[in-house]
């Protein structure tokens, strides 16, 4: 067999995708995630705060939904990895002659669809948080959403490599998923006007106008910024690109250099890719 | 031969699971491994099937060397772990089409070699319905189907029979006896005698070193005084009566990921 075998790619992606379509309560962790952050969270803090850079506080955080949900999908379907190897079917395939860039990249691949798919539960409620999403908009967010469901497969793979054991999901979601996407400036802007309470709305066709001249906001608000540290923190992260990358598509909204947030978000699926890769082969033959 | 190996070993941190063990395989010949629980039983056959790398010593499937050249030995076996490996949110039909693109069977022949296969474990009616639910005879017997689907030449099973009923072990044996009438070689590890007596030969393995190894005839006259000794005897004899449980780490090593991949 060749170092390269699109039929194992393929088959395994195929694994990933029945897996996900037969566990309901993954679709339903999406439903629940959506809700509780986009609807519960947006509206409710929304009342407060009411806007930033223009747009409402559920507008403002519905990407960032998305980008849990991506969390959540890629990175199980990489620590998945540790039982399927351990009890599961995986021990059947690593000692099969399946090459290993194909194997990865069938994991890979199947958790980035599935990432794409659970991305697109809060992408779907947009209309209730008044986002309405162009088609042209929706094939560049599912693209973000895959690339980035690509890097985070890799990393959860990655992960998963180089533990001998994951105990509970909690202690990931706690170390790995709530700081990738709480640094991500997924519910708080880099830096932004912020609208608060008490100021008048602004009607939506001289909101239209005001935009057209830059200006996002009137009346009120204020510049917050946040503190060095913690801007150190949210730049080092790759998800932050991602995201903004991902508002830009669902909001016209972004506050990072484009070409910068595509050259992360490529880089790190590739280079979560190429490691994991490496990663399963050295793993194969211990 | 099918399988020659000669001084393999392997060592975990400090333990030696496996120090030094040679034997070889005919084609069309079965050999039982027993030992106590931790003897290094899995560790050999995981070396053999490629998922252990040995630390020393060299060993060859069908003339490819298991460390230099894996997938040439991959494609040559067909493996039964103790637990079941299987993905229960999949079918049969499922299990069987993913393994046959692992091994690379031509497109065109991969639909006929699924319904043989499924046709072989019985599962026919079952053949779409996720493995979830599945008896252990079932999943076993889908497993063996599974593992015999690519045209291996050896056939490597570990403890196969664990938690079957006896006609679920019974229908096991059936098939397992038919494969090696058709001339297939078959490398077990067990802990039930009567198991290792229907093999051609037994090994007796401790502490990481073949004791012993020959027909069931030549260890009993060897180790029990008399061709028609009890062979639970002639292992005792070896094995001593002290329980192992101390030892029964290297087994459960073999199916541990490495805490570091480099």
């Amino acid at each position: 067999m060749s170092a390269l075998s699109l039929s194992v790619t393929e088959a395994l992606w195929r694994r990933e995708l029945t897996r996900y379509l037969r566990d309901p309560s993954q679709i339903f962790g999406g439903l629940s995630r959506t809700v509780l952050w986009l609807i519960i969270l947006g509206f409710g803090l929304g009342a407060t705060l009411r806007e930033i850079e223009g747009y409402s506080y559920a507008q403002y955080v519905l990407p960032g939904v998305a980008l849990l949900n991506v969390l959540f999908a890629s990175l199980q379907s990489g620590f998945q990895l540790v039982y399927d190897r351990q009890h599961g079917l995986l021990r059947q395939i690593l000692i099969s002659p399946a090459p290993s860039l194909s194997v990865t990249l069938g994991k890979i691949l199947g958790g980035a669809t599935v990432a794409v798919a659970q991305g697109l539960i809060p992408i779907a409620f947009a209309p209730v948080v008044g986002v309405q999403i162009s088609l042209l908009a929706l094939a560049g967010a599912m693209a973000v959403l895959f690339a980035m469901g690509v890097g985070l497969t890799g990393l959860g793979v990655l992960i998963a490599l180089r533990r001998g054991s994951i105990d509970n999901f909690g202690s990931i979601s706690n170390g790995v998923i709530q700081p990738l996407y709480f640094l991500s400036g997924s519910i708080f802007p880099l830096k932004g006007i912020v609208g608060g309470i008490g100021f008048l709305d602004i009607p939506p066709a001289l909101r239209d106008q005001l935009r057209m001249h830059g200006i996002n906001a009137i009346g009120g608000g204020w510049v917050v910024e946040l503190p060095g540290w913690l801007d150190m923190l949210v730049r080092l992260n790759p998800m932050t690109y991602s995201l903004d990358l991902l508002r830009w598509c669902l909001l016209d909204f972004h506050q990072l250099q484009l070409a910068t947030n595509l050259a992360v978000t490529a880089g790190f699926g590739l280079v979560t890719t190429v490691l994991a890769i490496r990663a399963l082969d050295r793993a194969r033959q211990r | 031969m099918i399988l020659e190996c000669h001084g393999l070993g392997r060592s975990f941190g400090g333990t030696e699971a496996v120090a030094d063990v040679s034997f070889a395989l005919a084609e069309g010949e079965s050999l039982a491994l027993i030992g106590p629980n931790g003897a290094g039983k899995s560790t050999t056959l995981g070396m053999l099937t490629t998922a252990l790398r040995p630390d020393r010593g060299r060993a060859t499937v069908a003339g490819a060397d298991i460390a230099a050249q894996a997938a040439q030995v991959r494609a040559s076996l067909g493996v039964l772990f103790q637990e079941p490996a299987l993905d229960e949110r999949l079918s049969p039909r499922q299990t069987l089409r993913l393994h046959a693109a692992m091994h690379a069977l031509p497109r065109h022949a991969r639909a006929a070699a699924v319904e043989k296969a499924l046709d072989w474990a019985g599962l026919r009616e079952q053949a779409d319905r996720p493995l979830r639910g599945f008896s252990g005879g079932m999943k076993r017997r889908l497993e063996l189907a599974r593992a015999l689907m690519h045209g291996p030449r050896l056939l490597v099973l570990d403890e196969p029979t664990l938690g079957l009923d006896p006609q679920g072990r019974l229908d096991l044996w059936a098939r397992i006896d038919g494969l090696r009438a058709e001339g297939m070689a078959v490398l077990m590890t067990t802990h039930a005698m009567a198991e290792a007596e229907r093999c051609d030969r037994i090994g007796i393995i401790d502490k990481g070193r073949l004791l012993a190894i020959g027909t069931r005839a030549e260890l009993a006259l060897a180790h029990g005084g008399h061709a028609h000794a009890d062979l639970e005897q002639v292992f005792l004899t070896l094995t001593g009566r002290a329980l192992r449980d101390a030892f029964a780490g290297p087994p459960a090593r073999v199916l541990r990921l490495p805490r570091r991949s480099a």
